[in-house]
């Protein structure tokens, strides 16, 4: 399993569409998903389980990858969230 | 770790206990971070070891009179032995008038001092009683709560694997909704578990194709509950990876959510097969189960007693040579 640390920069935050965009690119890979917030952990294929993060612009998430896909996994996911999930 | 401030304790239950705050303010250089009580009798009286500073001390009956038969001097000096502690906040119960010297040296050493007019013990239940929940363990559980005929069924599985279809199928023949996708668990008195839904997600289904539907409006208030005991996992899977479900149901599986074991349920997924149906009788087997009838022993013990007579009968009919 791998990890990386990411500070949310998109003005809204992870709202609903930016959840259904990140659930979306999750759902590519076979691999776990998992995103955390101040101890919580919840399913990254899950858009409800994202919006009950309430994750602002400027607090930090975890996102967690396990399975064969991985790395490629973290690097698209990282990378959505780092250009504001495309928007 | 985690821990409350007295400002948050005092901000929750200050209507029900009817709080007072004596000293200043309600800052404190310490938090609360256990649930646990102390009557800090025996150290006021000069016994300080194995001081349990870390807890809300209340002063009772007791203590205030002890501190009565002191001298201004004896009061220094004897409140002054619990305050060379970091203590987090001193709550005097039953409407006492405790000694000037406390509050002065409260004040000094920034620690809120409360008041109750509630009797010693039954505050110290309640109290007690909020600080459980306050500290009761927690953890999310990606899956959905629905509560079938008094009984909480928590499906978990994997995503897009049918957990919220089978809540809203539920739903629609009745049942009612707690959680969907994300619920927290609380453990409660050590020994059972209480599920609840995220405040923001609360009664929101989301459906493949649909997109995000609000149970409640649809459904109406009978369809939803707040909180639910969760008392049977059923874990929906796969067929081609199921190797291991049951057949019989004569052993009750178990498994464990934050050190409380509850039963779990493996059912094998195929298209088109009538989960609702299934979960339904998965409470209602788990009630029966629970008022002393277990289905599948009972029919075990049947059978072996027909095996019995069946060999029983068989040796009379070889050994008849009439």
């Amino acid at each position: 399993m791998i990890e990386r640390t990411i500070t949310i920069t998109s003005d809204p935050g992870i709202h609903l569409r930016a959840a259904a965009i990140f659930v979306k690119e999750a759902g590519r890979f076979r691999s776990t998903i998992w995103v955390m917030k101040d101890g919580i952990e919840v399913n990254g294929k899950s858009i409800l389980g994202l919006v009950s993060l309430v994750a602002e612009k400027g607090s930090s998430i975890t996102i967690k990858a396990d399975g064969e896909d991985q790395d490629e996994a973290l690097t698209s996911l990282s990378s959505l969230v780092e250009n504001r999930f495309g928007e | 770790m985690r821990s409350i401030t007295i400002s948050k304790l005092y901000e929750d239950r200050h209507e029900d206990f009817q709080l007072e705050v004596l000293s200043d303010s309600l800052e404190s250089k310490r938090e609360i971070t256990v649930s646990d009580i102390n009557r800090p009798g025996l150290a006021l009286a000069g016994f300080v070891e194995n001081f349990l500073d870390e807890r809300i001390q209340i002063l009772g009956q007791t203590e205030v009179l002890y501190l009565k038969t002191l001298s201004a001097k004896g009061k220094r000096e004897s409140i002054g032995r619990i305050f060379q502690f970091t203590l987090p906040c001193i709550i005097v119960a039953k409407g006492l008038e405790p000694p000037g010297e406390l509050l002065e040296l409260a004040r000094e050493h920034t620690v809120p001092v409360l008041r109750t007019p509630l009797s010693t013990t039954p505050f110290i239940h309640e109290l007690t009683a909020y600080l459980d929940v306050v500290f009761a363990p927690q953890t999310v559980v990606h899956g959905s709560l629905v509560d079938v005929y008094g009984v909480g069924l928590l499906f978990t599985g994997r995503s897009s694997v049918g957990k919220s279809e089978c809540a809203l199928d539920l739903v629609e023949r009745g049942h009612r909704l707690v959680a969907d996708d994300v619920v927290n668990v609380t453990r409660r008195h050590e020994k059972f578990l209480i599920g609840t839904s995220s405040e923001i997600l609360r009664h929101r289904i989301e459906i493949r194709g649909l997109g995000i539907i609000d149970v409640k409006s649809i459904f109406g208030i009978r369809s939803v509950r707040l909180q639910k005991r969760v008392e049977v996992e059923v874990k929906l899977q796969d067929w081609s990876e199921t190797e291991d479900c049951d057949r019989i149901g004569l052993e009750d599986r178990m498994t464990e959510i934050l050190g409380v074991e509850i039963p779990i349920v493996i059912v094998p997924i195929i298209p088109g097969k009538n989960i609702t149906v299934i979960a339904e009788v998965i409470a209602l087997n788990h009630l029966v189960k629970a008022y002393g009838y277990h289905p599948a022993r009972e029919f075990d013990e049947k059978l072996m007693q027909a095996i019995h007579r069946k060999r029983l009968q068989d040796r009379l009919v070889r050994d008849d040579w009439e």
